[in-house]
C-alpha cells in the first residue's frame, strides 16, 4: 500500500465538481484507493461518500492506494491533489 | 417446465376461440327463439296475432330456437373439432376429419363397454342401476356424459397424433396410406383404446369433479367470490379460458335437472333453463353465478374507469385518449370484450388492474347474492343482457337489480381509478410523459428501411408485418403465430431476441412474455394483422436485410443497440424542486453537461424549497448548504446541487432543514432558498439534480421537460439486461 498526505489549499474544499474530476482520476486505476480524513476512510471511486466527508480547505487528508498499479496511481492522485486542491 | 406448461395451456386456451366465436351467434338465435316462442312473452305483450302458435313468425321462430339449441347440445363435438384444428401446426383440415373420426370412435367404444357390463341394456335403454345423469346420448350415442372435456380430449390427443404423424413415411408397398391419410388411421385405433380407458377412468373423474363442483357449489358466495378473483386474474395470461370453462360448461359447475334431463355446467343449465322457460319460475342463480356478475362490471364498472382515466388524460392529449377509451368502452358494454380496456392500464399501472380483480370479482358474488339469473353466451355486454335479462323478464331473471349494482360500481370504479390515478401519477391514456423516443426513432426506422427498400428495387408492401417480424426476433424465430380476440400469440425460438419496443411502435397495447410464449396485444383487429403477417412470412427472407446503412445512420444504429438491450426494472425518481426541467446536457457549466458528476437532469427552481425526491436518507448536507448528498430507499445515490458555482457563496442564501444521516419521506423540506439571493450573487440557480453512482447496464432516462413540481416524476433509471 501506498500513501501520502495531502493539505487542501482550494478555498472551496472538495466541492462537486472536483470530486467528479477525482472520482474519474481515481477509477483510471485497478488498485482500491481512498481517501482518509479524521479517521473517516472512504473510497475515491464513490463521489457520494467521497463529498460526504466534507473536506474543507486546511484540513489534512491521508490518500492511499493499494493494488497492482499503486505506484502509478499514488503518483497520478498526488498530482492531481497538487495542481487541483 | 413451468414455461413450458404455460406455452401449452397458451395454445390451448387459443384453440379455444374459434368454438367459442360460434356462441354469440348461436346465443342470438336461441336466445331470440326462446324469448318470443315463450307462450307468457306473446302473451304479455299482446302479440297472439303475430305470434302466437301456427302463424309463420312462430314456427320461424322455432327453427331459430331448435338452430341455437343444436349448437349448444353438441358443443363436445365442436370443442373436439375446433381445438384439433387450433392445436395442428399444418395441414389443419386433416386435423379436423380425424378429429370427427375419433370423437365417433371413442363415444363407441365407450358405449360397447358399457352394453357388454349391461350398464345398458340391448332393448337400447339404461340399466337402473345407473347414477342418473351419467350416460347421456352423445350425438345419438348413448355414451358416458364427458361434456365438453369429452371434446377437449379428443381434440387435444388428435392434434398430439397430427403434429407427430402427419409427415410419417411408411414402407413402399403402405405407402398409400402415409402422411396425412395416416392420421385418422391412427386416430381411429387410438381412441379405440382412449375409448376403452375412459370407460374405467372417468367415472372417478366424473366423482372427482363433482366433488370440486361440490366444494365451490357447497361454499356458497364465498365460492362465487373465488371463482370471480381467479377469472379476472387470468386474464392478462389469456389461461381464462381453460378456467372457466369447466365451470360453464361440465359438471364442475353443477348439475340440474332440467325438463327431465340432466344437465352440467352453469352456462349449459341456463340455456337449458331458457328452452324450457315456460315451466321455470326463476332461472337459477346457482347456475348463472360464473357469469351474472360481468353485467355489473362490464356494462357499469369499467365503463366507469375508462371515463375516470379520459377526465385524469392531459388536456393537450384528451382528444386521442378519448377516442381509445370511448372505443374500448363501448366494445365493452356492448358485447363485453374487456381486453382493449383492461390492457389500457394493466400494463401501465397494474395496481388499478388489482383494483379491477377485486371489484370484478366481488361482482360475481352480489349478483349471485341478489339472486340476478342472467345468462350470456360469450361475455356480460349489453346484447346479452338484453337477450336473456330484460327480454326474459325481471320475473324470472331479477336483471332490474343489475342496474342499481351496476350505478354503484360504475361510481366505485370511477372514483377509485381517478383517485390511485392523480395519487399515484399511473401513465394510463393520456397521461404518458412526452417520452416517444423509442417510437419515433421506430418510425423513422420503418421510414427509412421503405426508402433503402424501395432504392433497392424491392419495395415492402407491408411495413407493418415486417416490424412485426423484427420485434420478434425475424421469421427464423418465429415457430408459431396465432391469435385469439385481442392478442397476436407466437411461439418464438429464442425469447431474448424479442423487442418490446419495436412491437409497440406497430401499434401493440402490451407485450407479454413467458418464456418462448410472446402475446402481443393489438385489441379485436388482431386477426386482420394475424393474417397479413401470416402472408408475409410465407414470402419473406429468411432474414430480414438491415437497412442501408450510410454515415448518417451511425447514430441511428447506435440508439438501435442501446433500444435493443432489455430494461429489465425502472426505478423512478421524482423532482426535489418545483420549478422547470430539462436535459443535463443544458446545465451552464461544462463539467455538469459532460456527466462528469454523473447522469440525471437539471431544474431550474421557482420554488424556495428542495424537498425529498424519495423516501431515502440524507447522506451528507455540504457544509456550504448548497449540495445534497441522498440515497434513496430504492438504492440510487442522488447528488442535489442547487445552482452553479453557489459553493462560493459559503452558505449564504442557503437554509438546511436535514442534517448528514437523517431520513426523510418523499416531500420533506431539506433546504431552504432566498432565490433572490441566489440569482443575484449565483453564475446560475439552474440546478443538476443526477445519479452519482450510475452502473453499466444502468440509463437515465428524461420523464419530464419544462414546468415541473416537486414530487411529479422527473427522470428514470433503466435497468438493462
Amino acid at each position: 500500500m501506498k500513501t501520502f498526505d495531502y493539505t487542501i489549499k482550494d478555498e472551496l474544499g472538495i466541492h462537486a465538481r472536483p470530486a467528479g474530476l477525482l472520482v474519474k482520476e481515481a477509477k483510471k486505476f485497478a488498485s482500491e484507493c481512498t481517501i482518509t480524513k479524521d479517521g473517516k476512510s472512504k473510497k475515491l471511486t464513490q463521489l457520494m461518500m467521497l463529498m460526504s466527508l466534507g473536506v474543507k480547505q486546511g484540513d489534512t487528508v491521508t490518500i492511499s492506494a493499494e493494488g497492482a498499479d499503486e505506484d502509478t496511481a499514488i503518483e497520478a492522485l498526488k498530482d492531481f491533489f497538487e495542481k487541483n486542491l | 417446465m413451468k414455461d413450458k406448461i404455460f406455452s401449452v395451456l397458451q395454445r390451448v386456451g387459443r384453440s379455444f376461440m374459434l368454438p367459442i366465436a360460434i356462441l354469440p351467434v348461436a346465443g342470438l338465435l336461441l336466445g331470440i327463439g326462446s324469448s318470443f316462442t315463450n307462450a307468457t312473452t306473446i302473451e304479455t305483450y299482446g302479440l297472439t296475432a303475430i305470434l302466437g302458435e301456427g302463424t309463420l313468425l312462430h314456427n320461424l321462430l322455432v327453427i331459430m330456437n331448435k338452430v341455437g339449441s343444436a349448437v349448444f347440445d353438441n358443443l363436445p363435438l365442436i370443442f373436439a373439432i375446433g381445438v384439433a384444428i387450433g392445436m395442428a401446426k399444418k395441414e389443419k383440415e386433416v386435423s379436423a376429419l380425424s378429429a370427427v373420426i375419433a370423437y365417433f370412435v371413442m363415444n363407441t367404444a365407450i358405449n360397447a363397454m358399457l352394453t357388454v357390463t349391461g350398464q345398458i341394456l340391448d332393448n337400447g335403454e339404461i340399466a337402473d342401476t345407473v347414477l342418473e345423469g351419467t350416460i347421456a346420448s352423445v350425438c345419438g350415442i348413448q355414451s358416458l356424459q364427458m361434456g365438453v372435456f369429452g371434446g377437449i380430449i379428443v381434440g387435444l390427443g388428435v392434434a398430439a397424433l397430427h403434429n407427430r404423424f402427419y409427415r410419417i413415411q411408411l414402407p413402399n408397398a403402405l405407402s398409400f396410406f402415409g402422411g396425412t391419410r395416416f392420421v385418422p388411421i391412427i386416430s381411429t385405433i387410438v381412441y379405440m383404446f382412449v375409448g376403452i380407458l375412459m370407460f374405467f377412468v372417468w367415472p372417478v373423474v366424473q366423482n372427482g369433479i363433482y366433488a370440486l363442483g361440490g366444494l365451490v357449489t357447497g361454499s356458497g358466495y364465498v365460492g362465487t367470490l373465488i371463482f370471480g378473483l381467479i377469472k379476472r386474474a387470468l386474464i392478462p395470461f389469456g389461461l381464462h379460458h381453460v378456467f372457466y370453462m369447466p365451470f360453464w360448461q361440465t359438471a364442475v359447475g353443477g348439475t340440474m335437472e332440467v325438463a327431465g334431463q340432466m344437465v352440467q355446467g352453469g352456462q349449459n343449465i341456463f340455456f337449458a333453463q331458457l328452452a324450457d322457460s315456460a315451466n321455470i319460475a326463476h332461472f337459477s342463480a346457482d347456475a348463472t353465478r360464473y357469469f351474472s356478475g360481468e353485467f355489473i362490471f362490464m356494462i357499469f364498472g369499467l365503463p366507469g374507469a375508462a371515463l375516470a382515466m379520459y377526465h385524469c388524460a392531459k388536456p393537450e392529449k384528451k382528444k386521442a385518449a378519448g377516442g381509445l377509451l370511448l372505443s374500448a368502452a363501448l366494445a365493452c358494454m356492448a358485447t363485453g370484450i374487456t381486453e382493449p380496456l383492461e390492457f389500457s392500464f394493466l400494463f401501465v399501472a397494474p395496481a388499478l388492474f388489482v383494483v379491477q380483480v377485486v371489484l370484478a370479482g366481488s361482482a360475481y358474488m352480489l349478483a349471485h347474492i341478489m339472486n340476478v339469473a342472467v345468462g350470456l353466451t360469450f361475455s356480460g355486454g349489453f346484447l346479452d343482457f338484453f337477450l336473456f335479462g330484460i327480454l326474459q323478464g325481471n320475473e324470472k331473471t331479477s336483471w332490474m337489480r343489475v342496474i342499481p349494482a351496476g350505478i354503484i360500481y360504475f361510481l366505485l370504479y370511477y372514483f377509485i381509478f381517478k383517485f390511485m390515478i392523480r395519487k399515484f401519477n399511473f401513465k394510463t391514456p393520456g397521461r404518458e410523459d412526452d417520452d416517444t423516443e423509442t417510437k419515433l426513432y421506430t418510425k423513422a426506422d420503418v421510414n427509412a428501411r421503405r426508402e433503402s427498400a424501395g432504392a433497392a428495387g424491392a419495395a415492402c408492401a407491408d411495413p407493418v408485418s415486417e416490424a412485426i417480424t423484427r420485434g420478434l426476433g425475424g421469421k427464423k424465430n418465429i415457430s408459431d403465430v396465432d391469435c385469439c380476440a385481442t392478442r397476436l400469440r407466437c411461439t418464438v425460438k429464442n425469447a431474448e431476441l424479442v423487442n418490446d419496443s419495436v412491437l409497440k411502435a406497430t401499434g401493440a397495447s402490451g407485450v407479454v412474455h413467458k418464456g418462448n410464449s410472446v402475446q402481443v396485444i393489438y385489441g379485436p383487429n388482431v386477426t386482420v394483422i394475424k393474417s397479413n403477417l401470416e402472408d408475409y412470412l410465407e414470402t419473406a427472407p429468411d432474414t430480414l436485410e438491415e437497412p442501408a446503412q450510410t454515415p448518417g445512420d451511425v447514430r441511428e444504429e447506435k440508439k438501435t443497440e442501446e433500444t435493443q438491450r432489455k430494461v429489465v426494472s425502472t426505478i423512478t425518481i421524482s423532482s426535489p424542486i418545483t420549478g422547470t426541467a430539462a436535459d443535463l446536457s443544458t446545465a451552464p457549466d461544462e463539467a455538469f453537461a459532460q456527466k462528469m458528476m454523473g447522469d440525471g437532469v437539471v431544474v431550474t427552481p421557482e420554488d424556495a424549497v428542495v424537498r425529498a425526491p424519495e423516501d431515502g436518507e440524507v447522506a451528507f448536507v455540504f457544509d456550504t448548504k448548497h449540495a445534497i448528498g441522498f440515497v434513496t430507499d430504492s438504492g440510487i445515490s442522488l447528488l442535489i446541487h442547487v445552482g452553479i458555482d453557489t459553493v462560493k457563496l459559503n452558505g449564504e442564501g442557503f437554509e438546511a432543514l436535514v442534517e448528514s444521516g437523517q431520513t426523510v419521506k418523499k416531500g420533506d423540506p431539506m433546504l431552504k432558498l432566498d432565490l433572490d439571493y441566489l440569482k443575484k450573487y449565483a453564475p446560475s440557480v439552474t440546478s443538476p439534480v443526477l445519479c452519482t453512482e450510475l452502473e453499466d447496464n444502468q440509463r437515465i432516462r428524461l420523464l419530464k421537460e419544462g414546468p415541473v413540481k416537486a414530487g411529479e416524476a422527473l427522470f428514470e433509471v433503466e435497468i438493462l439486461q
